[in-house]
């Protein structure tokens, strides 16, 4: 009767341990996808680089490195890039912290030095929706498309649509 | 559109169902040869004859704009769940998984407590479509339910280029607000706030967050699905949903404001 128990509580914590391992190598894999669309949740403004830390006080640094400056002062402008660190920032989903690279006055990567402590919850952040200008969406003309998508058109809203002029071209 | 260089030519037929306008495109070579271009124009002519089948049975079924389909004899109490049919039975079913699945923001029931699923009817059209199409052997195509779209294959099978759909601006129905390319997902329906009918409420009656919703997916019933939930949900089921499914989606905010997952900004 002992036994049984035993062997049955053993058997348990077999499974328990092999969920674990399991959902173990799933967070690593969301964990790989995190660091990508952070980059462009950071890029579109969605994630502050900078900010202060719960804990008080600002932990932004200066540009931590000096670029190429290859072609300083040349006639096609300057392209010295410079990284700055952003503060450790407190989200909802733990902390985060940022590097932002920036050339010629523009933000050319980012990378996360630090994700959130909870790496499920990072995983979140990778699929947001952040707020895009209309010149970041991928942009196209009626003509290069081959289908126009959009809230359901009644039958006579359909024939001054641009589907039906496609469609049209298309008979 | 104009044939390209690689003989490929995309051709179009089109039918009314469900209060709006289908749309068929397929893909056929046009060579020398007449025979081939009309052997391809036969192949569509078939193709559209079963799609609009499958959408005309459905649509006699569950629109409530008809007085004595089954739709609008359960809506009215005549007709019980369990009497009804199979297919009215299993869409349900799915409804109601997808109201626990995105925590009340899509719903079959009106808010007169009516059962309603025209939300989700046009979406399970397109997907038996899409069977029928692949059962013909159809590879390269593009179905088009007024506004939603699924698709297969390329438009141009020479350069497997993915087929890309335009994105309805919904200020300007004449502008497009950008392009989505149905690669990895093949399915991208949207809602509108303001659409037909006006099938989508806005939970507890408040004025919508967004105007209109877009969601790319591996397939139509999970795309129109959770399109219609953020419209109904706001920021809070669009959240659920980028997190929960890992769908694509682009939100217009009633100001213009768009939000958008990384699948949808430009790789520039």
């Amino acid at each position: 009767m002992r036994i049984r128990a035993a062997l049955a509580t053993a058997v348990a914590s077999a499974g328990i341990l092999l969920a674990g391992w399991q959902s173990g190598a799933h967070i690593a894999e969301t964990g790989t996808a995190t660091t990508t669309s952070l980059n462009s949740s950071a890029t579109s403004g969605g994630i502050a680089a900078g900010g202060t830390n719960s804990g008080g006080g600002t932990t932004a640094t200066g540009p931590s490195s000096a670029g190429s400056g290859s072609s300083s002062g040349s006639s096609t402008g300057s392209t010295t890039a410079a990284t700055y660190d952003g503060a450790s920032v407190q989200t909802r989903f733990g902390t985060v912290q940022v590097q932002v690279t920036i050339q010629s006055g523009k933000i050319t990567e980012v990378t996360a030095l630090q994700l959130t402590d909870a790496e499920r919850k990072s995983a979140q952040i990778s699929s947001r929706a952040a707020p895009v200008l209309r010149s970041e969406v991928l942009q196209a003309q009626s003509a290069n498309v081959q289908t126009i998508g959009g809230a359901t058109v009644t039958s006579d809203a359909y024939l001054t649509s641009l589907q039906a002029a496609l469609d049209a071209a298309n008979f | 559109m104009q044939p390209t260089s690689n003989g490929q030519q995309l051709r179009a037929r089109t039918f009314r169902s469900m209060g709006t306008v289908v749309s068929l495109t397929v893909v056929s070579l046009t060579v020398a040869s007449n025979t081939y271009a009309d052997t391809a124009v036969d192949e569509l002519e078939s193709a559209v004859e079963v799609v609009e089948g499958i959408f005309a049975k459905l649509d006699h079924a569950f629109s409530l704009y008809r007085r004595g389909s089954e739709a609008s004899r359960l809506a009215r109490g005549e007709l019980t769940l369990a009497d009804a049919s199979e297919t009215m039975r299993d869409l349900y079913a799915e409804a109601s998984e997808w109201r626990l699945a995105t925590e009340g923001a899509f719903t079959a029931e009106r808010p007169d407590g009516r059962l309603d699923l025209t939300g989700i009817v046009k979406a399970h059209a397109v997907r038996e479509a899409a069977m029928s199409l692949r059962a013909l052997g159809l590879q390269d195509w593009c179905v088009n339910a007024g506004g939603d779209v699924l698709v297969s294959g390329s438009p141009d099978p020479a350069t497997h280029d993915p087929w890309l759909a335009g994105i309805l601006d919904p200020l300007d129905r004449e502008a497009l607000l950008g392009a989505f390319p149905l690669q990895s997902r093949k399915a991208l329906a949207t809602s509108g706030s303001a659409e037909r009918g006006d099938h989508i409420w806005a939970v507890g009656g408040a004025r919508p967050e967004f105007v209109q919703a877009s969601v790319a997916a591996a397939d139509i019933v999970t795309a129109d699905v959770l399109a219609t939930a953020i419209v109904a949900g706001g920021t809070r089921t669009l959240d659920l949903v980028a997190a929960k499914w890992g769908v694509a989606v682009l939100a217009v905010r009633p100001d213009g404001e768009l939000l958008a997952t990384p699948e949808f900004r430009s790789a520039a």
